[in-house]
C-alpha cells in the first residue's frame, strides 16, 4: 500500500466562534490523485491555505514526509517540494510570462544571494523554466506579459509556475474556476500529465473533471470530514447526495 | 543604446570638470553626486524592491558622524581606514534597523523607518557630546582639495552606478523583482523574502554611508539636520522625480534637484513652495518620473 | 521623586497623551478608511493653533477663537480633500508619501507667508487661568485640565457615534471594504470627505487647545506628527481604541521620559515604539482589516 506522503491529524481552523475547518483528519497516499469536493462555504479552500502553511492552524497536526509540518512557514513548505495554484491569478503581473517562470525555477537554487553574474547565466533554471512553459502550453508566449494573458492562458502559467518549482505534492485550488468548457478540457488534460508520479490534492467544484481524473475523493461539509472513498464509492453514497442536496450532483 | 551612449556622455562630461577648475562648479556638481548616490542607493529599495524607506538619511548622517568622531577625537583620517569603518558602521546600523523595521509592513514599514530616524535625529540634536543642534566640524578631512574630493565621489558615482547594475541583473535582483510584484507569491515559491528584503535595505545603507562619508569629506561638516525625515523625503523626491526602478533616473533626478534648489533659491524666497509644487506636479502628472519619458513605453 | 512631583508627570502625561489621542485619532480613520498615509496632518494641528492665535488676536477671547476656527478647520480639511487627497485613493504609498510631503512643504510656507516667522504666546481665557493645587508642592493649570476633559468628552462622543449611528456603521464598513460599500449605493466620496474633514478639524483643535501650553511657532506640529504615526504604529492602523491606549502610552512615556532622562527622552518612545512592534508586528490592536 503507498506510503501517505502528507497526513493531516484533527486539523482545525476558528476564525472567532466559526470552525472553517474542524478536526479533519486525512491521509493523502503518494502517487495518487486527491480530490476534496463540498458545498459553498465548507472550508475547502480554507484547508488548503493550512496545508500550504499560509494559514496558521489552530489546532491539530500536519505531517509532511514523516516530519511535523504544522507550523512551517509557506517557503520553508515549498522548499520541501509543496507547490501550488490559486483559485484567483496569482502572478507578477508586470513581469513576461518567461519571467514569471523563471522566478519560479530560480526558487531552486540552494540561494539566490547572488550577486554578480547575470541571472541568464544560470542555464539549468533557464532550462527549467522552458520546460514548464513547454509543458503548459505556453512556449510561444515567453514574452507576453502576464498581467495581459487571456483568463485561461493565466491559468496555464499558474501551473507552468508550479511545475517549475519541480514539486513533489501539488495543492491545487480550483483550477477549473472560470473557465469555459473547451479550455476547462485543456487544462483538465494537462493536469492528467501532470499528475503522473506526482501527489495531488485538488480542490474544484467541476465534478466532470474530479470524477476522470481522482484516484479518490473527499467531502468536506462545514468543515468536517462527511465520507472519503472511491469516486464511485462517493458516487453512490446517499449521505453525499443529501449533503449536495439542491447543488449539482452528477 | 541610446541609454546608454546619454549615461556615457554624462559621465564623461561629469568627469570632465574635474580638469576645469572651476570652484562653484566642483563643488555644487559634488554635492548634486553625492545626491546621485543617495537617489540610486534609495531607488535600490523603492523602485526594486517596493519598500518605501524614510530611514535613508539615517545613514548617511551615521556615517558622517563617524567620521567627525574619528578624526577628532582619534585623529584616524587615512582614508583607506576611515572609509571602510563608516561604511560598515552604516552597514551595521542599517542591519539592525532594518531586522527591526522588516518585522513590520506596508505602511508600517513606512511609518518604523520614519520613527528611527527621527530618533537618531533627536539623539545628535540634543546631546551637546555629538555636537548637538550646531552639529561638528570635521577636523582633517581624508581627502584634500577640491579637484581630489571631487574626483573621488564622481569615481564613487560610477561604481555604485555599475555596482547596482550588476547586482540587479543577477538572481538576488530577479528576486527583489519578485518582491516588489507580488511578495506573497515570492514566499509561496520557496523564497525567505524577509532575508532578501534586509539584504538590500543593508545595502542601501551602506551605500548611503558612503554618500555620507563624501559629504563630510567634502564640506568638513556634519549636522542633525541631515538625519531628518525631511532629508529622507528630498531624497524619495530625487527618486520619483528620476523615474523609479530605473536606476539612472533617480540619478539624474539628483542633479536635476540639486540645480532647481540653487537656482531656485535666488529667484524667491518660498523656494520651498516651489519644490512642493514640483512634487505635487510630479506626483499627479508625471508619475514615472523624467525617465517615464526618455522611455514611453512601460518597462517590462 | 515625591509623590506629588509624580502625580504632577501622571496628568501630565494622561493630559498630553489625550491632546495626541486627538491627533493620532484623526490620521488612523483617515489611514484605516481612507487607505491614505497623510504627512500633512501635522500641518493641521499647526493651522488650528495659529488659527487661534490669530482669532484670539483680533477678538480677545481664545474660546471664541476656537469656535470659530473649528469650522474653518472643516472647510480647509474638505478644501484639501477634494482637491489633493481624493486622488491618492488606490495610489501606492510612493505617492501617498510623497505628495503629503509636498502638502506640508506647502503649508509651512504659507503658514511664514501669512504670519512670519515669530513665537507667539497665547493667553488662556481668564475664566481657566486658575490652577489648581496637586498634593502639596505641586498645582495644575485649569486649562490643562480643561483640554483633557475636552479631549476625553470628543472621545466619547467619537465612540457613540462609531459604534451607534448608521453613520458610523457606515465608517467601520467602510475600514472593512469600502468597494463593497460603494456597490451597497453608499455615497463613499462624501463619506471619505467627512471623515478627512472630521480628521483635520481633530487635529486643528488639538493645536488650538495645546497653544496657550506650547505657545505658536513653526514647525510645531512635526514632533506632533511622527509622534502620532508612532500612536498609530503603536495601537494599530484604523484602530481609535488602540489610538487612545497608544496615545496614553506614549504621552506618559515622553513626559516621564523628559524628567528622568532628559537627554534621551525623544528616544524612549521610539524605544517604545521598537519594543511593541518586536512583540506585535502589528500594533497592539491589531489592524482595523487586512491587506493595508
Amino acid at each position: 500500500m503507498p506510503e501517505a506522503l502528507l497526513q493531516t491529524g484533527a486539523l482545525t481552523r476558528r476564525f472567532g466562534a466559526l470552525a472553517a475547518v474542524d478536526g479533519v483528519s486525512l491521509a493523502f497516499a503518494e502517487g495518487r490523485v486527491h480530490a476534496v469536493i463540498g458545498p459553498n462555504g465548507a472550508g475547502k479552500s480554507t484547508f488548503l491555505n493550512l496545508l500550504s502553511g499560509e494559514l496558521r492552524a489552530t489546532g491539530g497536526l500536519i505531517h509532511f514526509r514523516g516530519a511535523d509540518v504544522t507550523r512551517a512557514t509557506p517557503d520553508r513548505l515549498s522548499r520541501m517540494g509543496v507547490g501550488r495554484t490559486y483559485q484567483t491569478a496569482n502572478l507578477f503581473p508586470e513581469l513576461s510570462c518567461g519571467d514569471c517562470v523563471w522566478l519560479a525555477a530560480q526558487s531552486r537554487l540552494p540561494s539566490s544571494m547572488l550577486f554578480f553574474r547575470p541571472a541568464e547565466r544560470y542555464a539549468q533554471v533557464g532550462v527549467r523554466a522552458a520546460r514548464a512553459l513547454e509543458w503548459c502550453g505556453l512556449a510561444e508566449r515567453g514574452r507576453a506579459i502576464a498581467g495581459q494573458l487571456s483568463y485561461g492562458e493565466q491559468r496555464q502559467l499558474e501551473i507552468a509556475m508550479m511545475l517549475a518549482t519541480e514539486p513533489s505534492l501539488l495543492l491545487l485550488d480550483e483550477p477549473l474556476a472560470g473557465l469555459g468548457h473547451d479550455e476547462a478540457l485543456r487544462i483538465v488534460e494537462l493536469l492528467r500529465k501532470v499528475a503522473r508520479g506526482r501527489t495531488v490534492v485538488l480542490v474544484e467544484h467541476d465534478m466532470d473533471a474530479v470524477f476522470s481524473i481522482s484516484d479518490s475523493v473527499t467531502v468536506l461539509v462545514d468543515g468536517r470530514v462527511l465520507a472519503t472513498g472511491s469516486p464511485s464509492e462517493i458516487r453512490a453514497s446517499p449521505a453525499v447526495r443529501e449533503a449536495y442536496l439542491g447543488e449539482e450532483i452528477p | 543604446m541610446r541609454r546608454r551612449l546619454l549615461l556615457l556622455a554624462a559621465a564623461a562630461a561629469l568627469g570632465g570638470v574635474a580638469f576645469s577648475g572651476d570652484r562653484f562648479w566642483l563643488q555644487f556638481l559634488a554635492k548634486a553626486m553625492i545626491g546621485s548616490i543617495l537617489a540610486m542607493s534609495l531607488d535600490l529599495l523603492v523602485g526594486f524592491t517596493g519598500l518605501v524607506s524614510l530611514a535613508h538619511s539615517a545613514f548617511f548622517g551615521l556615517a558622517a558622524y563617524l567620521l567627525a568622531g574619528l578624526t577628532n577625537r582619534f585623529d584616524l583620517v587615512n582614508p583607506v581606514v576611515t572609509l571602510p569603518l563608516c561604511v560598515a558602521f552604516a552597514a551595521a546600523c542599517a542591519l539592525v534597523i532594518g531586522w527591526l523595521s522588516l518585522r513590520a509592513t506596508g505602511v508600517y514599514f513606512i511609518m518604523v523607518t520614519l520613527a528611527f530616524t527621527q530618533m537618531l535625529f533627536y539623539l545628535f540634536n540634543d546631546s551637546p557630546a555629538l555636537g548637538g543642534s550646531d552639529g561638528l566640524y570635521v577636523k582633517a578631512r581624508p581627502i584634500e582639495g577640491r579637484a581630489a574630493a571631487y574626483v573621488a565621489i564622481w569615481a564613487a558615482v560610477v561604481l555604485v552606478y555599475l555596482l547596482l547594475s550588476r547586482l540587479l541583473r543577477a538572481p538576488y535582483g530577479r528576486v527583489l523583482e519578485g518582491i516588489r510584484g507580488n511578495d506573497q507569491r515570492m514566499r509561496s515559491l520557496g523564497y525567505p523574502t524577509r532575508r532578501y528584503k534586509l539584504v538590500a535595505f543593508v545595502i542601501a545603507g551602506a551605500l548611503a554611508g558612503l554618500a555620507g562619508y563624501l559629504d563630510a569629506t567634502l564640506y568638513g561638516f556634519v549636522n542633525p539636520a541631515q538625519l531628518g525625515w525631511r532629508q529622507s523625503g528630498l531624497i524619495l523626491v530625487t527618486v520619483l522625480l528620476g523615474g523609479r526602478g530605473t536606476l539612472y533616473g533617480p540619478a539624474l533626478g539628483a542633479l536635476l534637484l540639486a540645480f532647481i534648489e540653487h537656482y531656485g533659491e535666488r529667484v524667491t524666497d518660498h523656494w520651498n513652495a516651489l519644490i512642493a509644487a514640483l512634487v505635487i506636479a510630479v506626483v499627479l502628472f508625471l508619475p514615472r518620473g523624467l525617465a517615464g519619458l526618455v522611455q514611453g513605453a512601460p518597462r517590462a | 521623586m515625591s509623590l506629588s512631583l509624580f502625580v504632577l508627570q501622571v496628568v501630565n502625561g494622561v493630559e498630553y497623551g489625550l491632546l495626541l489621542f486627538l491627533v493620532a485619532s484623526g490620521l488612523t480613520l483617515v489611514f484605516g478608511v481612507l487607505g491614505v498615509l497623510n504627512f500633512a496632518h501635522g500641518s493641521f494641528y499647526m493651522l488650528g493653533a495659529y488659527l487661534a492665535w490669530w482669532l484670539s488676536e483680533r477678538t480677545g477671547s481664545l474660546l471664541l477663537a476656537i469656535l470659530v476656527a473649528i469650522p474653518a478647520m472643516v472647510l480647509i480639511g474638505l478644501a484639501v480633500e477634494r482637491l489633493a487627497i481624493a486622488r491618492l485613493y488606490a495610489r501606492d504609498h510612493l505617492s501617498q508619501v510623497l505628495l503629503t510631503y509636498g502638502l506640508v512643504l506647502l503649508f509651512n510656507e504659507l503658514q511664514r507667508a501669512l504670519w512670519g516667522n515669530d513665537v507667539h504666546g497665547v493667553s488662556t481665557p481668564r475664566a481657566l487661568a486658575w490652577t489648581m493645587p496637586l498634593g502639596e508642592t505641586q498645582t495644575w493649570p485649569a486649562w490643562r485640565a480643561f483640554t483633557a476633559l475636552a479631549c476625553v468628552g470628543i472621545g466619547v462622543a467619537m465612540r457613540q457615534i462609531v459604534l451607534k449611528t448608521r453613520f458610523g456603521m457606515r465608517v467601520r464598513a467602510g475600514a472593512s471594504n469600502a468597494e463593497m460599500v460603494e456597490a451597497l449605493g453608499i455615497d463613499v466620496r462624501r463619506l471619505f470627505a467627512i471623515l478627512f474633514s472630521a480628521g483635520t478639524a481633530l487635529a486643528g483643535l488639538a493645536g488650538m487647545l495645546a497653544a496657550p501650553l506650547t505657545t505658536v511657532y513653526p514647525g510645531m506640529g512635526e514632533s506632533v506628527l511622527i509622534l502620532s504615526f508612532v500612536v498609530v504604529v503603536i495601537g494599530g492602523i484604523g484602530s481609535i481604541k488602540g489610538a487612545f491606549f497608544g496615545a496614553l502610552l506614549v504621552g506618559l512615556a515622553d513626559t516621564f521620559g523628559k524628567v528622568l532622562l532628559p537627554g534621551f527622552a525623544s528616544a524612549i518612545v521610539y524605544a517604545v515604539m521598537a519594543a511593541v512592534l518586536l512583540w506585535r508586528p502589528r500594533g497592539l490592536l491589531g489592524p482595523a482589516f487586512e491587506g493595508r
